[in-house]
């Protein structure tokens, strides 16, 4: 490839790209803001992928009874205040 | 083509700018609520389609590269100096990254190509992934400025034009050395993106810890290329250098090896963050870390900064790395200070005894790590600040410190599965432990047997005592993690009716992330085993005529006779050995010795034969004439447990790809919520403000 002939293709990618760029789009994609609401749904999958999990070591024998109780009881707290926060911010 | 690369490097660095200036305004415009004539939103997706482009435009120049290497145009400096009519096909395609300028387009190419990706799918988290694309095209606009005015690959040669180029440099010519760089700079170009995913996020205060979930297969990915670069690397030290050994704490090792550390740390403690809002400041730092640590070792490689037989490059765009990497921590320092109210813990750590806790004196064993590795790195450099000398660490320093911190590590790697979250009783330790505690004993029991002892002939032995360790803590961890996969299994088994085995496969395929990660623990584990062999290295070096014979462990290399043979890239010289064993030939092996014609043909490359099998490799170099007999030299190592280096990545990456598979969709939890109380505002839960 010569040097005009790499120029031009050059030119004609320059070209291309540009296009491309500013090309008018009026389906571009946007988003509303993110919400406390949304992150407490988002907290509330978490919460409850932690109980399965401490509900399966418990099951495969990883936790004493007693040990199991007292994180369940914790996990469930931290659960329901959550979901009574869900619940507010719903209903306002 | 020079014409046409040149061009498309500079459409790269205008559009890559027009990303970074129209990005940050829109984003700004939207963070601010400022009315415009142009809708933010628009001005955004304009600079997301520049970033779009800018990938097809490096993709251009860096094609333009490749194909004037395979047509030989020799009137670029760069294809002069890196390739020749004679060079195999692979290594002109391995001429991109061989050299300075290569190797820097062959960055922004790879950065290119992760933005493309990663543009494509903003539709995830549209705001959020604007933030990270502007961030990248930042990262972008100053490889492609050095690209086009400090280091220019299609610069043309002044004077007449040669008939031939001057060769790859024969080092790099090694089947590895083909996939080992790009699988290096696809890990360290890689962990720009979860550095850009967590600057972003904490620039607009991200809600929630979504951004971790986003980015963990990128992270994962990252960190898989980069392992797989590290022993790739290793594999062609070890291949090619001819000293038997794969690993010589060389400052450009050390480079690729910091950004892994940090990296590794990155990957458990985030953990903490997702499930519990933990170690948010430690998280960001521990990226912004990597990031950093991955531009110094870019630094390190190509600006000749210290001396290493991988640095393939002297330069002065030191300059330009230092003016980055400065402004790079102070924006990270002025978000972190502007935005760390963002960052606020919603828990404490509750016990010193909990999964927490082990991941959190995992996290300071891997820093500690790899702050010893930069300080001995950059001691020469910083000795000669100081003291005007140039003074080197050696191997014994790093050995000294980095292997009990790596059998620390290895401990932490069977004990963190084995601890609850939160908390945990002695009830529960004693549940848990026995197991793998016996398997230590016995484990130590079986090796003074066959042995294995921490002492040679009545004095203490530092490298058998560590190969003991070793071999005990990771025959418990080994223990340690296939009691949690029988656990679950049992578990799985108990529900379903299924045997133990497809249990085993449907425990890994509920959750992967877990699962896959204990399969790397135990690539770790055969690593480290691996790793421990080398204590009981032994080699002989000895003249040998023809029918000579040498002996090493059990077996017996008689040597049948010398040959050279030559073809267009270079000549070669090499030994045909029979190798024995009780009397019975088992193999032949033709250790070799390579003159290049081009690219350094006045040092004779080594190209060590290699027999390997699961209990050691017998490495064996030919070390060429002895100039005062005339007799050729060669040298036999026994290495034990080689392989098993190479079998533990093999793992590691099995445990990788799972770890990256999505999970089956979880089976009905049995929660036993309470009846959502109303709680004030202010017991809320903390977080995502």
């Amino acid at each position: 490839m010569t040097e005009t002939e790499g120029l031009i293709a050059g030119l004609l990618l320059l070209f291309a790209l540009v296009v491309y760029t500013f090309w008018p789009e009026n389906a571009f994609a946007s988003q509303k803001e993110k919400t406390r609401l949304d992150f407490l749904l988002e907290r509330k999958e978490q919460l409850y992928e932690n109980l399965r999990d401490l509900n399966f070591e418990h099951r495969a024998g990883k936790y004493p009874e007693e040990d199991f109780q007292t994180q369940r009881a914790l996990l469930e707290k931290e659960t329901a205040d959550l979901l009574a926060e869900i619940d507010r911010l719903q209903q306002a | 083509m020079a014409a046409l690369g040149s061009f498309a490097l500079l459409i790269a660095l205008a559009l890559a700018a027009y990303n970074l200036l129209a990005g940050t305004i829109a984003l700004r415009l939207i963070a601010t609520g400022t009315p415009a004539r142009i809708s933010p939103e628009r001005l955004a997706d304009t600079a997301r389609r520049a970033g779009i482009a800018g990938f097809y435009a490096v993709t251009a120049a860096a094609f333009a590269l490749v194909w004037s290497a395979f047509a030989n145009d020799f009137s670029i400096t760069y294809i002069v100096e890196h390739s020749n009519r004679a060079l195999p096909a692979p290594y002109k395609f391995a001429a991109l990254w061989s050299g300075q300028e290569g190797s820097l387009l062959l960055w922004a190419w790879l950065l290119g190509t992760y933005g493309f990706v990663l543009r494509l799918r903003h539709k995830t988290d549209v705001k959020l992934y604007a933030y990270a694309g502007t961030i990248l095209a930042g990262i972008q606009v100053f490889f492609l400025l050095i690209l086009n005015f400090a280091a220019p690959p299609f610069a043309l040669l002044k004077g007449t034009i040669p008939d031939d180029g001057n060769g790859l440099n024969p080092l790099l010519q090694y089947p590895e050395m083909v996939i080992h760089p790009p699988m290096l700079y696809l890990g360290y170009v890689g962990f720009s993106v979860p550095f850009a995913f967590a600057l972003g996020a904490l620039m607009m205060r991200y809600p929630g810890e979504k951004w971790i979930h986003i980015t963990r297969a990128w992270t994962m990915a990252t960190w898989l290329f980069l392992t797989c670069g590290i022993f790739l690397g290793m594999r062609w030290a070890y291949a090619v250098l001819g000293w038997g050994g794969y690993w010589g704490w060389d400052p450009v090792e050390n480079a690729s090896f910091m950004p892994w550390l940090t990296g590794t740390a990155f990957l458990h403690s985030v953990m903490m963050q997702e499930r519990r809002g933990m170690m948010k400041s430690w998280n960001v730092w521990l990226i912004f870390s990597t990031f950093l640590l991955t531009m110094l070792g870019t630094l390190l490689t190509r600006a000749g900064l210290v001396s290493s037989v991988h640095a393939f490059a002297q330069s002065s765009i030191g300059t330009w790395f230092y003016v980055f990497m400065g402004i790079v921590l102070a924006i990270c320092i002025f978000t972190y200070i502007y935005q760390r109210g963002h960052l606020k813990t919603e828990h404490h750590l509750e016990s010193l005894v909990s999964r927490e806790s082990s991941f959190l004196f995992n996290n300071l064993v891997l820093l500690t790590a790899c702050f010893v590795i930069l300080w001995g790195t950059l001691f020469p450099i910083l000795s000669e600040y100081v003291q005007g000398t140039k003074v080197t660490v050696g191997a014994p320093f790093y050995n000294r410190v980095a292997i009990p911190i790596g059998l620390f590590l290895l401990f932490l790697t069977g004990v963190g599965p084995l601890l609850p979250w939160r908390a945990t009783s002695f009830k529960s330790i004693r549940r848990n432990f026995v197991l793998p505690v016996i398997a230590l004993w016995a484990t130590v029991i079986v090796c003074l047997a066959v042995g294995v002892r921490p002492w040679v002939n009545g004095a203490f032995s530092s490298g058998n005592f560590y190969a003991l360790v070793a071999f005990a803590v990771g025959v418990a961890v080994f223990v340690a993690v296939l009691s949690e996969f029988l656990r679950g299994a049992h578990v799985i088994a108990r529900q379903t009716g299924r045997n133990l085995l497809s249990a085993t496969w449907l425990l890994t395929r509920r959750n992967t992330r877990r699962y896959g990660g204990y399969i790397v623990h135990i690539g770790v584990v055969v690593v480290v085993l691996g790793l421990a062999g080398s204590a009981f290295n032994r080699n002989v070096e000895s003249e040998m005529g023809v029918h000579d014979a040498m002996h090493i462990g059990p077996y017996t290399l008689e040597c049948t006779g010398f040959t050279q043979d030559s073809n267009a890239n270079y000549d070669s010289e090499y030994a045909i050995l029979n190798v024995t064993k009780g009397g019975k030939t088992l193999f032949q092996m033709t250790p070799e010795k390579r003159a290049y014609h081009l690219g350094g043909g006045d040092q004779p490359q080594t190209m060590v034969a290699i027999h390997s099998v699961p209990m050691w490799d017998l490495y064996v170099v030919y070390e060429g004439m002895n100039p005062d007999t005339g007799q050729p030299i060669i040298k036999a190592f026994l290495n034990p447990l080689v392989g098993w280096i190479w079998a533990g990545l093999v793992i590691m990456v099995l445990g990788t790809l799972i770890a990256l598979a999505p999970s089956l969709s979880p089976a009905t939890a049995a929660l036993r919520v309470p009846v959502a109380r109303q709680v004030a505002p202010e017991v809320a839960l903390k977080g995502g403000d």
